[in-house]
């Protein structure tokens, strides 16, 4: 079932605008963009793949070492569907979310992509995006998802994206390394911070993370957040009417500052990025690493293999509320661009791909390269022989322990987002006071 | 071939090439001055915001230090950059053995894609894996300087870097000008009983300045284009602690989808270097003028 290019749009009530936008664009590339290589074109100027049906832009540029999930998930589709074909393709994630920017400025986005949500609700106002309840509703395929899975992706009514994958985040932690030195797996903040004390006094590196070109790598960080109340608190913050400069976000940060000044972090923490991060893990030179479970299945490859648990991160005895919490939230979503709904063929692929990314043979996929389900699929893995991934699904779904609704990075602008992880990584690195750290943040908030 | 010396012919084939390259560039660079005056996000339209941008900018630390960090770097340049490029462009054009394979080497950074030269030289300046910190080791020196990374030294490390890569091509260029000078001059100074120093500076020198001129104003030009080496070697931080002026506009534009204030700082690094070349053309006619 070969399909017709995308026809050209009739007149588009942002058709005056995007000459300048375009010009804008071109403007800002001539000026400052100069060194950025730009990869393949996202499509053509009517909206068609050149050699593909569809195309799905993702954000790693190579999604088949990156992400195997979604790589053979593709895989699997195409051999499914002869008559429909998917093109993968993908960049690093700050080019892509530029390369998603600059297509939605231009009305050349591709027909399915991964983007951050803060970006995927600046489309939606902009009508780029596509809604997708119909999908949903189509073989009760909304009944697959916990609704706490699609809840942050809705905007005015309209169901704009669909959770990519589970967002799983903590600390791995190198068994081997922990019994050697006489250090059980810490629990509360105190059990941490001893733990970093003795394993830095050994010369091991007790936990692993890198901030160059990498700045939002502190996951395990933002757990630790919304044990200061940050669920609660966000929505206030943002509207005005509290500050995130507050006494309780502070502890947070002077915490972390403890941890610092006990040595918790590498002293070329600014210089390493995440990927030479989990380098120095996966070589067993860290003890703690933190990440999430994308990880596992490398992880589970490597010699600390065997070696290696999950953890949630430590509760605090100063925390505010619930302590006893796990993050395991919907990541950046999976979005539409509105344009497919004007070429039939076009929809019907995206539909039959949705309908079998979320099916249980797709998430049986998804589970199969170390990826918890994101629908209510019940996953049989083999804790013997993935053991690392056994134990990020077993800290998951710990009996009492519950997950915030979102990662806070999320729900904030792309400005703010930015400034959360400067702020941890600056006082991780002794570059900023808890205070200044804490009012940088709110300056981004208007 | 009467038509190609006729000026208006000539300016009539000329013309259409002009007005592309005014409308490919003037064009674009009003329209940002436009949307530096928007809260544009990039995708829908932003409202105007009249200075906002502007006064954002003036309270933005992060910003000052970045203006701060192109500084020095402007200062590395012209200061030991340039002397140097042309102490080696001296050195060589003597009659030394081996200098054609000296100038090769001397050249050879400025052929590398500068986002490798920072690759190269992070396993050089990384505080803890970099070969630098690894010598003071060897050598007894304890400390440990964070030459990137750190909140202090990043932007002189980034500058001397800069300096490693440009220096094969401003001595390239003082070497031709050097070779370009009338031979006789230095014959008969030799026979007059000029030294080598009163011969460096009462006739090299003055001849040259010309070619300082334009080595200086491709220098600064160069300078306010630095992205990939603050890229490459520390991503700006720690903390935008590194950043210069491009890639902090990088960071605000496309990191934060801050488009509009993106656009502002285009417009201030635009006007900035804009200003800096200026002076140098102009102080470089002065200077003819003068003499």
């Amino acid at each position: 079932m070969a399909t017709s290019p995308q026809p050209a749009p009739l007149t588009s009530r942002r058709h005056s605008g995007i000459s300048r936008r375009l010009l804008l664009t071109a403007t800002a590339s001539a000026l400052f963009v100069t060194a950025t290589a730009c990869g393949s074109a996202v499509n053509t100027a009517d909206g068609s793949s050149s050699d593909g049906l569809i195309t799905l832009s993702m954000h790693n540029p190579d999604s088949k070492t990156q992400d195997p999930a979604t790589w053979q998930m593709v895989q699997e589709f195409n051999k499914k569907h002869p008559d429909m074909k998917i093109k993968l393709e993908g960049q690093p994630v700050d080019q892509h979310e530029q390369r998603m920017t600059i297509a939605a400025q231009s009305g050349t986005l591709p027909e399915i992509f991964w983007v951050y949500d803060s970006l995927a609700k600046t489309m939606v106002k902009s009508d780029d995006l596509l809604d997708l309840s119909p999908i949903l509703a189509e073989n009760d395929l909304k009944a697959k998802f916990a609704p706490s899975m699609l809840a942050g992706f809705q905007r005015d009514g309209v169901q704009y994206g669909l959770p990519y994958q589970a967002l799983v985040t903590g600390f791995y932690y190198n068994k081997a390394i922990l019994d050697e030195h006489k250090i059980a797996v810490p629990e509360t903040f105190e059990d941490l911070l001893a733990a970093v004390k003795k394993l830095k006094a050994a010369g091991v590196v007790p936990i692993a993370q890198g901030a160059n070109n990498s700045s939002f790598s502190v996951w395990a960080f933002l757990t630790m957040l919304d044990r200061f109340g940050y669920e609660s608190k966000y929505q206030d913050i943002l509207s005005g009417k509290a500050s995130y400069d507050n006494a309780d976000f502070l502890r947070l940060y002077q915490h972390v500052q403890e941890l610092a000044k006990a040595g918790a972090f590498p002293s070329n923490m600014n210089t390493q990025t995440y990927a030479q991060a989990v380098a120095s893990y996966t070589d067993g030179k860290a003890a703690f690493l933190d990440a999430g479970v994308w990880e596992a299945a490398k992880i589970q490859k490597s010699t600390v293999g065997e070696d290696t648990g999950f953890w949630a991160g430590p509760t605090f005895s100063d925390g505010v509320g619930e302590q006893k919490l796990v993050m395991n939230v919907p990541s950046a979503p999976f979005v539409v661009s509105a344009k497919v709904k004007d070429d039939k063929k076009k929809y019907a692929a995206v539909k039959a791909f949705i309908q079998f990314y979320y099916s249980d043979a797709g998430q049986k996929i998804l589970v199969d390269n170390a990826q918890p389900p994101v629908t209510t699929y019940e996953p049989a893995v083999d804790a013997e022989k993935n053991s690392v991934f056994a134990a990020v699904l077993a800290e998951a779904s710990k009996p009492g322990w519950k997950s915030p609704k979102a990662q806070p990075d999320l729900v904030v602008s792309a400005a703010t987002a930015s400034a959360m992880y400067d702020s941890f990584y600056g006082v991780m690195g002794g570059s900023l006071s808890p205070e200044e750290a804490v009012k940088n943040v709110q300056k981004t908030i208007k | 071939m009467n038509w190609l010396t006729t000026r208006r012919h000539f300016t009539l084939m000329v013309a259409p090439a002009l007005i592309i390259y005014s409308l490919y560039m003037i064009y674009p660079i009003l329209y940002s001055l436009y949307y530096s005056f928007t809260n544009f996000d990039g995708v829908s339209a932003g409202g105007f915001a009249g200075l906002d941008n502007y006064r954002q900018m003036g309270q933005d630390d992060a910003f000052w230090t970045s203006m701060r960090n192109t500084g020095i770097i402007l200062g590395i340049a012209l200061f030991l950059l340039i002397p140097l490029g042309f102490l080696l462009a001296i050195l060589l054009s003597g009659r030394v053995k081996g200098s054609g394979a000296m100038r090769a080497l001397v050249f050879a950074p400025a052929i590398i894609a500068p986002i490798l030269v920072g690759l190269i030289w992070i396993f050089i300046l990384d505080p803890k894996i970099g070969l630098v910190n690894a010598f003071l080791l060897a050598i007894g020196v304890p400390a440990h300087p964070q030459w990137i990374g750190g909140p202090t030294l990043s932007p002189y490390s980034i500058g001397f870097v800069y300096l490693w890569q440009q220096i094969g091509f401003v001595l390239t260029i003082f070497y031709a000008g050097l070779r370009m000078l009338p031979r006789d001059v230095m014959e008969a100074s030799s026979l007059d009983g000029a030294s080598r120093w009163q011969q460096l500076r009462h006739i090299q020198i003055p001849m040259m300045r010309e070619t300082f001129g334009i080595v200086t104003a491709l220098v600064v030009t160069g300078v306010f284009k630095v992205f990939e080496l603050v890229y490459a070697l520390t991503g700006g931080g720690p903390v935008h602690l590194s950043e210069v002026m491009v890639s902090y506009m990088y960071h605000i534009t496309f990191t934060t989808q801050q488009y509009g204030y993106g656009m502002a700082l285009a417009v201030v690094v635009f006007v900035v270097g804009a200003l800096a070349s200026a002076a140098t053309f102009l102080g470089n006619r002065r200077k003819g003028e003068v003499r």
